[in-house]
Parts: C-alpha cells; structure tokens; sequence
C-alpha cells in the first residue's frame, strides 16, 4: 500500500457542549487527493486540524499508516500543513522559510540549500530565495507556503482553504498546478474548501460534510450523479428540486408520480426508505432537460410537459434558462451553439426529462 | 455622507494643543537661555565645570549605568510576565490589574516601602539574620543596588506592556505552523516568538532607560548620600541652590546623554531586528 494512508474511526469531537464532529469514519488511500468539502461550520476543518493533531478527538481513533496517533503531537506526525492564512514567518525570507522545516529537524547546513531550490523550482519560484514575506504577492505566498511544507516530504499535507483568498483567475491557475504537483509527489493531500468546483476539479475523492457528519464519499463523478442525500444533492452543481410521490414499489422499481404524470425508475436510482405512498423529491439535473419547440410535430405529450421561458444567462459557451412549469420553475442548462438553445424569452416549448438521470429521494 | 463642518469652524479645537506646544516649546527654549545665559551674561562655565570636575564625570557615569542596567533588568523581568499574560488570555486582564496595581500608590509610598523591607532593620535582613545566613545586614539599600532594585520596580510594568502589545499581534497560527513543520516548543519561541517580539522589548528598554535616566524621587530616597543621580543633582540645583543656569546645563547634557543611549539602542535594535519587520 501506497504511503500517507489515514484512517478514522468513529472520531467525534465537543468544544465545551457543542458537538462539532459526529461519528466519523473516513477511510482515506494513501497518494490521492482527497477534498473535504461542506459549508462553513460543517466540521471540515475541525477534522483536518484532528488529523494534523492540533486537536485531539473526544472519541474514536485517527491513525496515519496503519499506526495510532493519540497523543501523538503534530511535530511528531508524518504531516505538513499549509494554513488558511498561510501563516508565514514575517521575519524570515523566502529561503529561510522553506528551510525553516530542514533547520529545527537539524539537517547539516551543507544539506539545506539543495532540497530548498529544488522545491522552489518546483512551486515555480526558482530566484526569488532573497525576497521577503512582505514584497510576495497573494499567489508567490501561497507558493511559499506550498514549498515550506513539502520540502519535509510529509506523507501527507493537509491544506486548510488555501486558495479562498485569491481572486478567480489566479485560483484557477493555482488549483491545476496544485494537481499537478499531488501527482507528480504522490503526496497524500487532504483539502478543504467550500467551494464545489474547487472540490470537484481538484479531487480524486470528494468527501462531503454536513453538520458535523460526513454526508457522502465518493469520485466526484459519483457524487454528481448519484447525490446520497437531498443536502449533496443541492451542494454539488446546481440541481432542480420537484415535490413527488412514490405510488408503487416492486422488486426491481418504484413507479413515481409527478404532477399527474407517473413513471417507472431503477430502485437504485431511489434514496432513502421506499414505500408506497412517501412523498418523496425528485432531484433533476439542469443538463437533462432538453427542449423542443412547442409546435414541433414529434412531441409526446405522455414524456414532456409544457413551460414558458423565462430568463436566459450566458455563462461562457453554456447558456442557463430558468423556464416556468406546470411542476413550479426548472432551470435547464445548454450549450449556446446547440439548436434548442435558439430560445427568447416568454418563448413556449415542450421539455422533457430523461428518466434514467434522476435521483429520488424518499421523505422519511 | 453626512456634512461634517468646515475645518475653519473647528479650528477653536486646537487651541488647547496649540496652548500645550507653546509650553513645551518655551520651555525648552528657556532651558537653553538658562543654560548658556548666566547672571554675568553669556558663559560656559557650567558646562566647563562638567567637562572638567571628575566627580560630575562620576555622576553622569552613574545615571547612565545605572539607567542600562535598570533597563535590561526590567526587559528580563518583564518579558516573563509578558508572556505569561499573552498565554493566558482567560487571566489576562486580572493579571493585568495586578501588574499594574502599583501604579495606584504614590511614588514616594512605594519608594519607602522598598525601605521597609530592604532597610538595615528591614523584612529582608531581619529574615536573613534570623535564619542564620547573615552576621551583619546586608547593605541592600542606600547604594546603587538600592536605587536599580527601586528603579526597575518602579519601570517594569512599562516595559510588560510594552512587550505583552506586540506579542499580541503575533498570529498564533506561526505557532502551529512551526509546529507543523517539527519545531518544539522551545524552537518555536528561540525562532519565531522571541524574534517578532523584539520590538517590543525594545520599546520596553527605551521607555525605561529614558524615564530612569531623569529618576529623582527613588535615587533621594533610596540612594546613598554621596551617590548622586543626574536628576538628584539637578534638583538640588533648583531647589535649593536656586542656581537656574546650573540646573539647566545639566539638564542640557542629561537630554544629550539620553538621545546618544537612544542612538545606540537603535543601532543595536537595527542589527538584532530584520528592517522589514520594523
């Protein structure tokens, strides 16, 4: 097995009498690049500062490799940190930063300056070992931080919203280099942010958190398509939800009723206790709705339904149209270029909802 | 946006500045008509007489010395209890209090109570002599070691908040940042803490070498007889030599030692201190 593997088991943890994390257990492998990702106050950084040990658990057990880290303090774990605020020393230069790691474990001088300009180079800042904390910009200091941590080769780094303080354009840049890095190291790097797109372009496994408890892992793939729960439905991409009823379960399907209209779905495609009669809500991505003209001759009015456009967004190359319903309001999502993008407002059509890309979620 | 009024209309505010400055400035402007203007008219004589008397050389000797080591004696002790009141914020302000308690008796009472305890009869010896350590008191008092013990008492907590200011803005995240980066506790404070907080304690030595190179009351009163201060020599000038121009070139040369030790402090400031930090 790979190095920088984390287990946790049924870890919680109390600040006083709040609990902030509930029962988690989280099986991390070791070289991936896994996101902890939840809204703020949902436990996420609570777990990574458990994991790096700044925090020790009220119950349950963290262990990195196989071995336990109980009372084990963060110096002594296989960890590096990079800090929201990055926490850089003011009074030391770019060098002396990254060599600070090196310097306290007691590595020959003779032993530093190597390892230092390697990793340097590596974040892309190969020059600039004289300049000081204050003259770097937001991205050269991420950079730095990057560097101070991993010139340890920690089997695990563990990044505490790093980019949240960078302006989109850079972010983006910063998140495929930061790929690019995890690869090429075969670090294990555990990141949180509450940022989907972050989570979802940056990560092998996506763990999502809610209210102190982890809501679901998985491939971010995975987690877009087979949401695990109404919350992660609504967390990751953007989603419509529509109020149902689950009228007849069988071995293998549940037969759904929306708004009159009632069709069969695979029992996996259906979250949660399925009984007949649940009220239930019926998740529907905006991509899969597609459009037809109202008037178009090949319209089976059994699969689709009639709505009027409302407002049209660009977003880039895709184009985002919010439409009015029989079911209440749907957002729909195309590319710009595709024939059935040719819409204006108030315009009539027909839309349809392929059946296979729905999520039901059962109302307990 | 509200309207504020127009400066014109403000400008009464700054009479009572106006009215402090032009104190402050004829006060010293005084100072050096006293000093170079005697009754004779112009003269030198009293600068001349602190070149050349080797006692006054001993004096201002005195006062310098005794001020740097009042100094670096308040910075150690403070830095301590500076410390301590910045690890312990659910204490801070009750420790803060008791740091600061004795800023709310006279000078003069908490100059004699050092001679309570210190005093040839005093707490100190009585116990010493009664356990048996000492044969005959201890001169603790009366001396030089009189005036720095009641000089640094009386400085200290300058120099704690002056220290406890700026390692309250250290983000305790550089903490755990070195932590994370395999520093113990010690190397975290030798490398990270004592560095950023440098600047404080050199606020610290500055306010108390300052304020100690001008000390009157502790060194009349804890002092020897013959172990002047340049602040107790300048009082006895004015208070009961009535001698101005005495007192005033004096002063003259005490302000000029001051600024030189101030000079030095930054010199060494600079050298210990990276200037981007400052």
């Amino acid at each position: 097995m790979r190095r920088g593997s984390i287990a946790v088991t049924g870890v919680g943890k109390e600040f006083g009498a709040t609990t902030v994390l509930n029962e988690v257990d989280l099986a991390i492998e070791g070289g991936s690049f896994v996101t902890l990702l939840g809204p703020s106050g949902c436990g996420k950084t609570t777990l990574l500062r458990l994991i790096a040990g700044f925090l020790e658990p009220s119950r349950g057990a963290i262990a990195i490799d196989g071995a336990a880290m109980q009372g084990v303090p963060p110096r002594r774990r296989p960890i590096g940190m990079v800090f929201q605020n990055l926490a850089l020393f003011p009074h030391l230069d770019v060098f002396e930063n990254v060599a600070y790691g090196l310097k306290v474990r007691g590595t020959p001088a003779t032993d530093i300056a190597g390892p230092v300009s390697r990793f340097l180079g590596l974040v892309g800042l190969a020059g600039f070992e004289r300049r000081r904390i204050g003259q770097l910009s937001g991205g050269q200091k991420q950079r730095v931080a990057l560097a101070r941590s991993l010139v340890l080769e920690p089997a695990i780094l563990l990044l505490d919203e790093p980019l949240s303080a960078l302006d989109l354009q850079l972010r983006r840049q910063l998140q495929v280099e930061l790929k690019s890095i995890q690869r090429q190291l075969a670090t294990t790097f555990v990141f949180v942010t509450h940022d989907q797109e972050e989570a979802t372009l940056l990560s092998d496994i996506i763990v999502v958190m809610d209210g102190g408890r982890v809501q679901q892992v998985g491939t971010p793939g995975e987690i877009y398509r087979r949401p695990a729960s109404p919350f992660v439905a609504r967390f990751v991409g953007d989603i419509n939800m529509l109020p149902g009823r689950i009228v007849s379960v069988d071995a293998a399907s549940a037969e759904i009723e929306i708004g009159g209209r009632r069709f069969r779905l695979p029992l996996a495609a259906v979250v949660g206790k399925t009984r007949a009669g649940a009220s239930c809500e019926i998740a529907c991505r905006p991509e899969s709705i597609s459009v037809q003209p109202a008037s178009g001759a090949n319209t089976d009015p059994g699969t689709s339904f009639g709505a009027r456009v409302g407002a049209l967004h660009r977003l880039g190359p895709m184009l985002k149209v919010s439409f009015d319903t029989v079911h209440g309001p749907l957002t729909g999502l195309m590319m710009t270029n595709a024939p059935a993008a040719q819409l204006v407002e108030n315009q009539s059509v027909q839309l349809s909802i392929a059946a296979d890309s729905l999520t039901v979620f059962a109302n307990p | 946006m509200q309207t504020s009024a127009t400066p014109r209309s403000l400008g009464w505010l700054l009479l009572p500045a106006l009215l402090v400055l032009a104190l402050f400035l004829g006060s010293v402007v005084l100072l050096f008509l006293n000093a170079f203007w005697t009754k004779d008219g112009f003269s030198l004589v009293y600068f001349r007489q602190i070149v050349e008397r080797p006692d006054y050389h001993e004096v201002f000797l005195r006062t310098a010395s005794i001020s740097v080591v009042v100094a670096l004696a308040s910075a150690v002790l403070a830095y301590p209890i500076a410390w301590l009141l910045w690890r312990l914020p659910r204490w801070r302000n009750l420790l803060l209090v008791i740091v600061l308690v004795p800023w709310l008796v006279s000078l003069v009472v908490r100059t004699y109570g050092w001679l309570v305890i210190l005093g040839p009869k005093g707490f100190l010896n009585e116990a010493l002599a009664w356990i048996g350590a000492i044969q005959s008191p201890l001169p603790l008092i009366f001396n030089d070691l009189g005036v720095v013990i009641g000089l640094t008492h009386v400085l200290m907590p300058f120099a704690v908040i002056a220290t406890l200011s700026v390692l309250l803005q250290i983000d305790t995240r550089l903490e755990e940042a070195s932590e994370s980066l395999g520093a113990s506790d010690l190397a975290t404070w030798c490398r990270v803490v004592l560095p950023l907080s440098l600047p404080g304690v050199f606020t610290g030595i500055s306010i108390t070498f300052l304020t100690s190179m001008g000390a009157i009351v502790t060194p009349i009163l804890l002092g020897g007889l013959r172990q002047k201060m340049a602040g107790t020599q300048i009082y006895q000038e004015v208070v009961y030599n009535f001698n101005m121009s005495k007192a005033s070139a004096w002063a003259l040369c005490l302000l000029l030692l001051s600024g030189l030790g101030l000079v030095v402090l930054r010199a060494v400031e600079g050298a210990l201190v990276p200037k981007a930090d400052r």
